[in-house]
């Protein structure tokens, strides 16, 4: 893919997916708005619990949109059934958070790979066996492999294994929830060097879920900051990186730890824990543990504002 | 893109400069072990299991072959020959002349290998003295009854020696009331109470284990009223079932295997509806819907054959109450009828006459001791060597 043919690939507006709980409605993704270029990478990060990976599953239709659209590629797949949705369903794919949760025990490494083969494409013995070999092979695995079980592999392994099986339909976008925050430390940055070559390789666009800031500001290009539901900054990521505006993107850098000494970090607190997505503030959502919390802050719900570098504060309206 | 600031916060160098993980060479692991295969092993290991599974096979094998190896059928009645317990006293009277005193006051003459003849005939009787008079060859015995236990004399009043202890030529158990051979009998009992296991396992599987899966995989409503069937079906106690199906159907027998295939899959089919709610939210399973597997590819190759487990152990679990429930239905009337033999039945039959002939009971119950042991050993033997975790 050229750098130059920056077209959208994916466009999700005002995208809402509630749970209907006993005690009450649970806001997961509450307006959520984003675009990915193509060959691009957008990095989600924010607490535990405030919808990142309701939001990807959302995305993927694991989940029915309560409203909003969801457009790849030209196609709006929010409002298809599933059986309208199957031929879009290879264009996208999703690496998953837990390499052990994440592989059938019961089905051979080929077995697994060749699942989204066999279903999307139409390939004969002979092909298929190349394929998965190739596909092993990209992600640093061999043939030999082909026949082991997944509880022979360590986790890295295992994560690649899951990787081989998701770029198998030849995707065009694919999810990553935490791909690396299971792992070893010492195995985190060969799994994301590799995914960055996959994406050199086959022109992927990402949508990169992570806690680790740093990890999302390297593999980039474009950032979306997350609480209780909503996006409250997004834009370039080294932009964001280098001068958070919102106090909780401000906050979530400080709270990561920073590689380089020479950069000392404005420590901001947040006060309290996250409140519950059952409950959410009035107005704007992240005044309860905002240092800056003004009074038009629990009156007036902030919009995101700006073009490229969107903040939703009204310390920046 | 603004990239100024790279020299002094993360670069992909730092990325790269990580240590190695290190990388299996195929040609170098051990053969490649599927779970199948390791629980196989685990199961070997396992002797309570394995003399289990040997009993059940035997058990099989005997149901199966046992009745053609004996020269009598389950139906045969001999009447001459009831009530002959499986070891006699013979006595020689002369030599090549031998005989048995059966408990109700006959004389059977046998073989010196203890094969039954024919019940000898009475000279005459002295009701009076309770003494039974023979004459065998010209030598007379009597049979005194006057008091317990009774015994074989000669003319003087002499008793008898044993001459040997022997099986019944022929019936290795004995034989019931009617003369009919036990062994037979018992192993037509096990004929019948392993087709009620048979048919308690297909139900299982063929009902239990799809309409679980089926529940658990749709959830919401559909799971809702699913499951509320099966509360309703549990509810009512199988022994009713079999009464109703028997006021339509004539065969007690037919009503239980009836009733048995029709309701007995409720406990398997709430079962593995838990595990496929527990399974569905795995990520595995999310990757295959993602990927656009079809609902049944997800349930048949992602979802049962995970809970196969837990499937084979409930199973085998299931079937020590349903042979038990057959037998008890046989016990008290509402099983199979005569001359069929299942081991309720022997069981009750026998209790005409326990005082006189409590073996009659024994092999029967013998039985079904065993089988429900073996079951319930290989089932706790399964589970063990499936999740290895959860033993205790
Ligand atoms: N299937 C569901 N039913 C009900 N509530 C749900 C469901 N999935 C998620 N939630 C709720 O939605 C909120 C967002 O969850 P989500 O898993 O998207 O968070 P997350 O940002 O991915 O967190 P983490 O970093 O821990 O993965 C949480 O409060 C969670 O309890
Ligand atoms: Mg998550």
């Amino acid at each position: 893919m050229s750098k130059n043919n920056k077209d959208c690939l994916l466009k999700v507006d005002g995208l809402k997916k509630y749970f209907p709980m006993n005690k009450g409605l649970v806001k997961a993704v509450d307006d959520v708005s984003f675009s990915i270029n193509r060959g691009e990478t957008l990095g989600l990060v924010g607490e535990s619990g405030c919808g990142k990976s309701t939001t990807a599953r959302t995305i993927i239709r694991l989940y029915n949109p309560d409203s909003g659209s969801i457009e790849l590629d030209g196609f709006e797949l929010a409002s298809l059934s599933q059986k309208r949705l199957m031929p879009h369903r290879k264009k996208m794919q999703m690496i998953f958070q837990d390499p052990y949760s994440s592989l059938n025990g019961r089905m051979t490494v080929r077995d697994i790979i060749n699942e989204p083969i066999s279903v999307h494409t139409k390939l004969n013995k002979n092909d298929t066996k190349n394929k998965i070999n190739d596909l092993l092979e990209r992600v640093g695995l061999n043939a030999g492999h082909a026949n082991r079980y997944p509880h022979e592999f360590s986790g890295g392994q295992r994560q690649r294994i899951g990787i081989a099986r998701a770029l198998a339909a030849n995707p065009d976008f694919i999810i990553c929830d935490e791909p690396i925050s299971a792992l070893d430390v010492s195995i985190q940055a060969q799994v994301v060097n590799m995914l960055e070559e996959l994406q050199e390789e086959f022109g992927l666009t990402y949508l990169f879920i992570a806690h680790d800031l740093s990890m999302v500001r390297h593999i980039s290009n474009q950032m979306g900051v997350m609480y209780l539901g909503r996006i409250v900054e997004i834009g370039e990521s080294s932009e964001i990186y280098r001068e958070p505006k919102h106090p909780y993107t401000q906050a979530l850098l400080g709270a990561n730890p920073v590689p380089d000494p020479r950069i000392v970090r404005q420590k901001l607190k947040i006060i309290g824990d996250i409140p519950s997505p059952l409950n959410i503030p009035s107005g704007c959502r992240f005044r309860t543990r905002c240092p800056h919390a003004m009074d038009i802050c629990s009156k007036e719900e902030p919009q995101l504002t700006g073009s490229g570098r969107q903040v939703a504060c009204h310390l920046h309206t | 893109m603004t990239d100024t600031i790279n020299n002094n916060t993360f670069s992909s160098d730092d990325w790269d400069n990580g240590p190695k993980e290190e990388f299996l060479k195929s040609e170098n692991l051990a053969p490649s072990m599927t779970y199948w295969q390791d629980v196989g092993r685990r199961l070997r290991g396992n002797i309570p299991a394995m003399v289990s599974a040997a009993v059940i096979i035997l058990l099989i094998l005997a149901a199966v072959l046992g009745p053609s190896f004996s020269s009598h059928s389950y139906e045969d009645q001999e009447l001459s020959f009831a009530n002959i317990p499986p070891i006699i006293n013979l006595y020689q009277i002369t030599p090549g002349r031998y005989v048995y005193m059966h408990r109700n006051l006959r004389l059977i003459e046998t073989t010196s290998g203890g094969d039954l003849i024919e019940t000898v005939g009475m000279e005459k009787e002295d009701l009076f003295k309770k003494k039974m008079f023979y004459d065998i060859d010209g030598t007379r015995i009597i049979l005194d009854y006057s008091q317990r236990p009774f015994k074989l004399t000669d003319v003087d009043g002499k008793p008898l020696e044993t001459w040997k202890k022997t099986g019944p030529g022929g019936y290795l158990l004995g034989t019931d009331a009617l003369g009919r051979d036990l062994f037979v009998r018992t192993l037509y009992g096990a004929r019948i109470s392993l087709l009620v296991a048979l048919i308690a396992t297909l139900a299982n599987f063929l009902i239990g284990v799809i309409y679980g899966g089926i529940a658990g995989l749709a959830g919401g409503r559909t799971d809702n009223i699913m499951m509320r069937i099966v509360d309703i079906i549990s509810t009512i106690p199988l022994t009713l079932y079999v009464i109703l199906i028997m006021v339509v159907l004539d065969s007690g027998f037919l009503s239980i295997i009836i009733a048995l295939g029709s309701v007995y899959w409720v406990n398997m089919a709430r079962i593995v509806r838990g595990q496929i709610l527990a399974l569905k939210e795995q990520e595995f399973v999310l990757a295959a819907r993602t990927i656009g597997t079809s609902t049944m590819r997800v349930l048949f190759q992602h979802l049962l054959p995970n809970s196969m487990g837990v499937i084979i152990v409930t199973a085998t679990m299931l079937i020590p109450s349903a042979i038990f429930i057959e037998s008890f239905l046989s016990f008290i009337g509402l099983g199979v009828s005569a001359p069929m033999a299942s081991w309720g039945t022997l069981c009750s039959e026998s209790l005409d006459s326990i005082r006189t002939f409590p073996y009659q009971l024994f092999t029967p119950a013998l039985a079904i001791c065993i089988t429900m042991f073996a079951f319930n050993f290989l089932g706790d033997g399964l589970r063990d060597a499936l999740d290895p975790k959860l033993r205790k």
